[in-house]
């Protein structure tokens, strides 16, 4: 189960997720930060209430990740202990800008 | 059908039959009223007549010398002669002369009395007296006596099947100076009325039973031709169409061959079989195609497979090592992969990696990336220089953003010197000699196919004989019971302990059944991938 709160503001974008982000809620997640993304140049994914990310879900992060690299900038915030030490197993962490 | 058939004919029918009833009854009475009362008014004008024409014969004057005659002087027989022909020449059955007792009028005594000789009564003596028929003669009586009518008529027709039903005319008989001295009555019999009426209803039951009949008939006909043929030809179609599923050249609609909500039905099946045909037709399709899309899939699991080194033992000269591994896909491919070769005599190429994602795009990214590592080891390559490698292959060509993690080691034999590198790939887990497994923490570099320009450190480990490495992908941590718990590498360093002392295969097996135990009857979510080693030192000079 994934929830997607969604806040689009004068090109700033905030996604809320919470649940798991896994093999079957990665796409729906993908589907909506598409969607959206257009024209954003500051995009926030708080990370609050996630409890879980697998490879599929990562794999989502690094497709926005490269939008947002032309497009401005993409920040993660409020990592929780586990899906660090993922982000951190997998190298993710020199990729991403985390809060 | 059979008994569909009977309800709605019999609803039908007792439907119409009952109309048919009430209407007859309603014919009978109205008819009947109609012809009583004119047939009544015929008969009153008739006797009321042969009462006045009785009235000329009758001389009031002369009462008291008719009473006095005790019947049988010629004045008296001659009008009672005339009176009996009037009688007969009339259609009257009964004509006579009466005087009432004047105090209550509950006595009469009869003064003439004849009869028509067609008729069956025979006529009162002269002077008999008899008691009033009833209150209704009295009230009469009384009137025509005390001047109030001057013509009175009795009907007594109640009961309609009654045979002597009949009416009397009465009017007063007087003297010239006015004064009622008798009255004059005319008796007439109804038996042609109830005759006509008796032969009015028979005609009528007659009429109504034809009728009912002929509705009967007519409306079983009806109903089987409009009704019931037709929707046992729509049910028996229905019941042929369940059990072949197949439609027939005839539509229902040209058989049925009506424009009314029979037809309609009949047009609505033939399209909802044409409906089910076609979705048969495509599922059959879908199915054949689901089939063959299964067939192919189990070859690309064989092929997958056959990809991995499967014969254990697997070095069977080499005595510096022990190595067993096993590969569980949660779909029918997976994205895991595990892999072992030796590079030349000397070094052993250890992979283990996993790629983003499930199911066929995962398998086929696998191959690329396995065919890549192993070809760039076989190079006599360095693990980061490895990494660095396929990194920048896979990421030339890589539109759909997956990603691999991967962890490469070389293993020197004659030493026991690792070189290994992780790009994003768990930590390997290690147990030393006479020690616990415990996980690594070496250094990470990003994902393979994330980023173009990664870079990957390389780090060496000294293995001393004895030593037991074991290496794993997510899918074993990451193991999901049925309340969302993960299986966790607590649980993981637990279970290897337990068989630390065992060989690789025993401590493969160790671990999964502990993942099954505590997965259970969850679904599998991520391939379960996993590697283990030993290093048994150096080949000793003479073995």
């Amino acid at each position: 189960m994934l929830n997607i709160q969604k806040t689009l503001e004068n090109g700033k974008a905030l996604f809320a997720l919470e649940g798991r982000l896994d093999t079957t809620t990665a796409p729906e997640l993908e589907k909506e930060l598409r969607d959206s993304i257009d024209g954003v140049s500051a995009l926030t994914l708080d990370f609050t209430d996630l409890e879980y990310i697998s490879s599929a879900g990562l794999r989502v992060l690094l497709a926005v990740q490269k939008i947002m690299n032309k497009q401005g900038e993409m920040k993660v915030s409020h990592v929780n202990e586990t899906i660090m030490e993922i982000f951190e197993v997998t190298g993710f962490s020199d990729i991403l800008s985390i809060e | 059908m059979k008994i569909l058939k009977q309800r709605v004919t019999f609803k039908s029918i007792s439907g119409m039959v009952l109309l048919l009833l009430v209407f007859s009854v309603i014919i009978s009475v109205i008819g009947i009223r109609g012809f009583t009362d004119a047939l009544l008014n015929q008969y009153s004008d008739n006797a009321f007549h042969t009462a006045r024409v009785a009235a000329a014969v009758v001389d009031g004057d002369r009462i008291d010398e008719y009473w006095e005659s005790g019947g049988e002087t010629e004045t008296y027989r001659a009008v009672w002669d005339s009176l009996s022909r009037l009688c007969n020449s009339s259609s009257a059955t009964f004509v006579y002369v009466i005087e009432p007792d004047l105090t209550d009028y509950a006595h009469i005594r009869f003064l003439f009395s004849t009869i028509n000789r067609n008729s069956h009564y025979t006529v009162y003596d002269f002077g008999y007296l008899r008691e009033t028929t009833n209150d209704e003669y009295r009230q009469k009586y009384r009137a025509l006596y005390e001047g109030t009518s001057t013509q009175e008529l009795v009907i007594r027709n109640r009961g309609y099947i009654e045979t002597d039903a009949h009416i009397t005319a009465m009017i007063p008989l007087k003297n010239s100076g006015g004064k009622v001295v008798g009255i004059i009555c005319v008796q007439q019999q109804l038996d042609t009325l109830m005759q006509a009426r008796n032969t009015y209803l028979r005609r009528v039951v007659i009429a109504f039973i034809s009728l009912a009949l002929l509705v009967i008939a007519g409306q079983s006909l009806y109903l089987h031709h409009a009704l019931l043929r037709p929707l046992k030809l729509i049910s028996e179609e229905a019941t042929r169409f369940s059990e072949e599923n197949l439609t027939t050249g005839r539509k229902l609609q040209e058989i049925v061959r009506s424009q009314d909500e029979i037809g309609q039905l009949a047009a609505s099946i033939d399209h909802m079989e044409e409906q089910i045909q076609r979705n048969v037709e495509n599922l059959t399709r879908v199915t054949a195609e689901k089939e063959r899309i299964g067939a192919e899939l189990s070859l690309a699991t064989r092929i997958q497979y056959a990809m991995m080194p499967q014969t254990f033992p697997a070095f069977p000269g080499r005595s510096e090592l022990d190595i067993y591994a096993i590969m569980d896909p949660a779909k029918e491919v997976g994205g895991d992969f595990y892999d072992f070769f030796l590079v030349d005599n000397d070094h052993l190429g250890l992979v283990m990696a996993d790629v983003s994602g499930k199911g066929v795009p995962a398998a086929l990214f696998m191959m690329a990336s396995k065919i890549i590592l192993q070809s760039c080891a076989m190079l006599g390559q360095y693990p980061a220089e490895i990494l660095t490698n396929v990194n920048q292959a896979i990421c030339s060509n890589n539109k759909e953003e997956m990603f691999v993690t991967a962890w490469v080691g070389i293993l020197e034999l004659s030493t026991g010197r690792l070189t290994a590198a992780n790009a994003g790939h768990e930590y390997p887990v290690l147990m030393p000699p006479g020690g616990d497994f415990a996980l690594y923490k070496d250094k990470h570099g990003l994902v393979i196919g994330a980023m173009n320009d990664a870079k990957y450190r390389e780090y060496e480990l000294q293995l001393e004989p004895g030593t037991k490495l074991f290496l794993y992908t997510d899918g074993v941590p990451e193991a999901t019971d049925a309340d969302n718990r993960l299986f966790g590498k607590e649980r993981m360093l637990t279970a290897l302990n337990t068989a630390r002392d065992k060989a690789p295969q025993e401590i493969l097996r160790t671990l999964r059944a502990a993942v099954d135990g505590f997965v259970q009857d969850a679904e599998q979510f991520d391939d379960l991938t996993m590697l283990c080693l030993e290093y048994r030192g150096p080949k000793e000079a003479g073995r």
